[in-house]
């Protein structure tokens, strides 16, 4: 029905948006987050909606998402002003909404997931086969082939992210708000993504996508909105502007570049794994990682990186072959096993495994580092402030103390204390998933130059990401996993992002860049 | 969804932040004007009330819960939970009495029921953590044990004549305070202080508050959830011998029903059973708000059974405003 009136407005000259954001400001208590933004989504375009860190990206989608309300201005729909109540009016208007953390039901099955509260039934009996069918059909626009009877929790989070979108999808949206959509997906799972978008626009949907990746922007997007301290900057079409400029905008300054590739001299071996096999998920994974070295696990959906990299540190179910660590034979039970033989471990999910969101930053801080600031059994509450402060200051989180609940900070500043409060325990060997998920330019630069600090001054890291071009600047060497197996071992200054995404996808390499450093290297 | 909970965290939790700084948060501050308040009331209706015998029989009759709040403020912290307390109480005051009555020495005796207690937490703690039971339902059959152990080891009797000398700690009192009282008010000094400052209490916390970043935090999980249940063990082990002091008898029905008073004095006072939050004097206020609302029913003659239905309106009362509190925010 909509779809009509989308045709005849799209014929006019002046395209009206179909939702706007017309002077508003925004407050929470005391802090306003949101002064003077105007922002407006067309129908049949994707609008980019940039900035850094805290710049007020997630409250301008909670507005049109009727998640919170404008302190002041207006919210127009199709030029009406409209107050959004909530998430359920929002729906009814046609909004739907990917938020930056997954909100689903981890024990509810992906289908119930997609069409929670919204099922097909028939005099008031859920007609499951009809529930599934409509289910695959969703996610089979991403090729995504899973049992949707399955429970969510089930599915790796890149799965679940892809689960998330065919949910608001589901809803015959006029209007998409996908905030960093793409945070935990490989860059073919965001390809297939696109073409959906695209797709969706043909339709004319109108999109808001948030992210943090200049080349994903520039790729799909057709205007681009900056945010920086709570104030739409400058709105332009993406065909006339450039990354560098888009980039100065949302920090006031210019890029600050990668992160220079130093050959530095790496130590003598810390861990060596060999024909490790878990029976399940992967098998006869071997590699080393010595002192200073960073090294990066490449792969793609259904790589089984994490369960590998668990697998290490007393994560995983039980497994055979053999993990040298420091020249000895180790098989941790626990993570705390690891954790005292100096190994940290960054997860994935910052919000369900990472941090504890009602607690203080301080607080989460030192959750990991409970020892170092106890004498006694007492806790030292002035030296945990003293370093929170010092975490605070060095990834400039954006917040007004130690004392804040850490649920309050934007997503990318939660990222940046997660791996703060790892980085504090000072461990040999790090194991990181996804360092910089969610993270601002700048803050992505101040994250890679710590890591990269860190490993010259003898840290082993071990990173898993899902972000290529990351491994590629970051790592020494990058292990390719494809389906369980190690199917390359490369070094990063030879590696390419394309490369890389034919081996993971189980394509032979396009050239015999491979080597191995470790075969027949005494310990 | 980050959004909503965000705005009711900020209700939810500035406690943490209290934790080891200020003593008295918004909670406690309101407890302590509504126990003001009944005593205002109390007093003008009731002059007894105000009196310094009336206190001492208040305080002495809590001090049995006080000290079991303790550990289910620990526990509910945890995202734990004990509804066996009351029987463990009963079965160790048994224990206590029949062990000293077949001659046993009183530190010998004490002794004895209080590993009970612990043993009693220990299997709560292995049924919840290893075998993975819901922990309404393990320590509902663990009530039922240890209930019915207490009254098949006395053939449902009381178990009296007990030797003179131990009346001393139920009895005694220094500078006209009970010896009774100034443990409870010394071992919720204690606690209290404990759960501020020490590591272990902290751990105790980021379990209740998320049990799998606390895991990946290096937080031995089991071993302080095993813990907290047999602290709480203890410490109502250690309520049961209060109460044979003080009654000089062993009563296999004692506490029937006091988990509830108990649960409902630690929600009032701030825990959650969510887990993540509470404090030890915030659970002892409450105990304190529930022992007087009890005596003032008790001396406006109100029945037993009535006061029943108040302590139980008491509860869902103060979980409801909780609630509201809590959702109102958004
Ligand atoms: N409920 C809240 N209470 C207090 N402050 C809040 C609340 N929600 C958000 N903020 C603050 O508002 C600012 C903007 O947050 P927002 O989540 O919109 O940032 P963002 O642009 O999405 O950042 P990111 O890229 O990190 O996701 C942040 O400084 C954050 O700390
Ligand atoms: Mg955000």
């Amino acid at each position: 029905m909509h779809y009509d009136s989308t045709i005849t407005r799209c014929g006019q000259t002046k395209i009206e948006p179909i939702i706007a954001l017309s002077g508003i400001t925004k407050s929470f208590g005391p802090t306003q987050v949101l002064s003077h933004v105007d922002f407006d989504v067309r129908p049949g375009e994707i609008h980019a909606l940039v900035g850094e860190n805290g710049a007020g990206k997630s409250t301008c989608i909670s507005l049109l998402y009727g998640l919170n309300k404008p302190t002041t201005g207006e919210i127009l729909f199709d030029g009406a002003q409209t107050q959004i109540q909530s998430p359920a009016h929002a729906q009814q208007l046609g909004v739907g909404c990917v938020f930056q953390e997954l909100s689903l039901a981890g024990s509810l099955s992906v289908a119930e997931n997609i069409f929670a509260g919204r099922a097909p039934s028939k005099f008031g009996k859920v007609i499951w086969s009809e529930l599934r069918a409509r289910a695959e059909a969703l996610l089979a626009e991403f090729d995504l082939t899973v049992d949707v009877s399955k429970p969510v929790d089930s599915l790796p989070i890149s799965s679940r992210q892809i689960v998330e979108i065919a949910k608001a999808l589901s809803l015959d949206s006029r209007v998409l708000l996908l905030d960093e959509p793409t945070s935990a997906l490989t860059p073919d799972e965001v390809e297939g993504l696109f073409s959906v978008l695209r797709s969706l626009t043909q339709k004319g949907i109108g999109i808001v996508y948030v992210s943090h990746h200049m080349s994903e922007i520039f790729e799909i997007s057709d205007r681009i909105t900056v945010l920086r301290d709570g104030q739409t900057i400058t709105t332009e079409s993406t065909a006339e502007t450039t990354q560098a400029h888009i980039v100065s905008s949302m920090i006031g300054s210019a890029h600050p570049g990668d992160v220079e590739h130093s050959e530095d001299q790496l130590g003598d071996v810390l861990m060596r794994v060999t024909n490790l096999t878990d029976g399940t998920h992967f098998e006869d994974v071997s590699f080393g990682i010595r002192r200073g070295e960073i090294v990066g696990l490449a792969g793609l959906l259904g790589s089984r990186r994490s369960e590998i990299v668990r697998s290490l540190i007393g994560l995983g179910g039980s497994v055979t072959g053999k993990i040298e660590y420091k020249s000895q034979e180790v098989s941790f039970n626990n993570l705390r096993a690891a954790m005292d033989a100096n190994i940290g471990f960054v997860p994935e999910e910052r919000k369900t495994e990472g941090l504890f969101l009602d607690y203080p930053i301080s607080t989460n801080l030192a959750a990991a580092n409970l020892e170092k600031h106890t004498r006694l059994g007492m806790l030292n509450g002035r030296s945990i402030d003293e370093a929170s402060r010092d975490a605070i200051d060095a990834f400039s989180v954006k917040t007004g103390g130690p004392d804040d609940i850490v649920g309050s900070l934007s997503g990318g500043n939660q990222q940046k204390i997660l791996l703060s409060k790892w980085l504090e325990r000072e461990p040999e060997l790090l194991i990181i998933e996804e360092p910089t998920k969610g993270v601002d330019v700048g803050a992505k630069f101040q994250i890679h130059t710590e890591l990269k600090r860190r490993a010259a001054a003898g840290t082993a890291i071990i990173i898993v990401s899902s972000d290529f071009p990351e491994l590629v600047a970051l790592s020494n060497r990058i292990l390719v996993v494809h389906q369980g197996h190690v199917v390359a071992d490369v070094l990063a200054s030879e590696a390419d992002e394309d490369g890389l995404i034919r081996m993971a996808a189980g394509l032979p390499a396009p050239t015999d860049a491979s080597s191995n450093l470790y075969e027949g290297t005494p310990t | 969804m980050t959004m909503i909970s965000s705005q009711n965290q900020q209700v939810r939790t500035s406690f943490l932040r209290s934790i080891g700084r200020a003593f008295v948060d918004i909670r406690e501050l309101t407890l302590l004007v509504l126990i003001l308040g009944i005593v205002v009331v109390m007093s003008s209706i009731n002059p007894y009330f105000l009196s310094l015998a009336n206190f001492r029989a208040v305080a002495v009759g809590m001090a049995p819960i006080a000290v079991i709040v303790i550990g289910m403020a620990i526990l509910l912290a945890s995202g734990g939970f004990d509804l066996s307390v009351g029987s463990v109480m009963a079965l160790s005051s048994t224990i206590v009495a029949m062990l000293l009555v077949a001659g046993g020495s009183i530190p010998l005796a004490v002794l004895a029921g209080l590993i009970l207690g612990a043993a009693v937490g220990f299997v709560n703690g292995m049924l919840v953590t290893r075998l993975g039971i819901n922990p309404l339902i393990a320590t509902l059959g663990t009530m039922s044990i240890a209930r019915g152990a207490a009254l098949v080891l006395t053939e449902g009797f009381s178990v009296s004549s007990l030797p003179a000398e131990y009346a001393w700690l139920g009895r005694a009192s220094f500078g006209g305070i009970p010896a009774i009282v100034i443990l409870m008010l010394a071992m919720v000094i204690v606690f209290d202080l404990a759960m501020r400052h020490t590591r272990f209490f902290r751990q105790v916390y980021f379990i209740g508050a998320n049990e799998k970043a606390a895991m990946l935090s290096g937080v031995r999980v089991d071993r302080v959830r095993i813990t907290a249940y047999v602290l709480t063990g203890i410490l109502a082990a250690l309520a049961g011998v209060l109460l044979s002091s003080r009654l000089m008898s062993g009563t296999p029905t004692a506490g029937n029903g006091i988990e509830l008073q108990v649960l409902a004095a630690a929600v009032i006072g701030g825990a959650s059973l969510r887990g993540g939050e509470g404090t030890i004097l915030g659970a002892f206020l409450g105990v304190v708000f529930v022992a007087l609302v009890n005596n003032s029913m008790t001396m406006q003659a109100v029945s037993i059974y009535w006061q029943m239905v108040v302590t139980g309106s008491v509860l869902v009362s103060a979980v409801a405003l909780d609630m509201l509190i809590r959702n109102g925010r958004t």
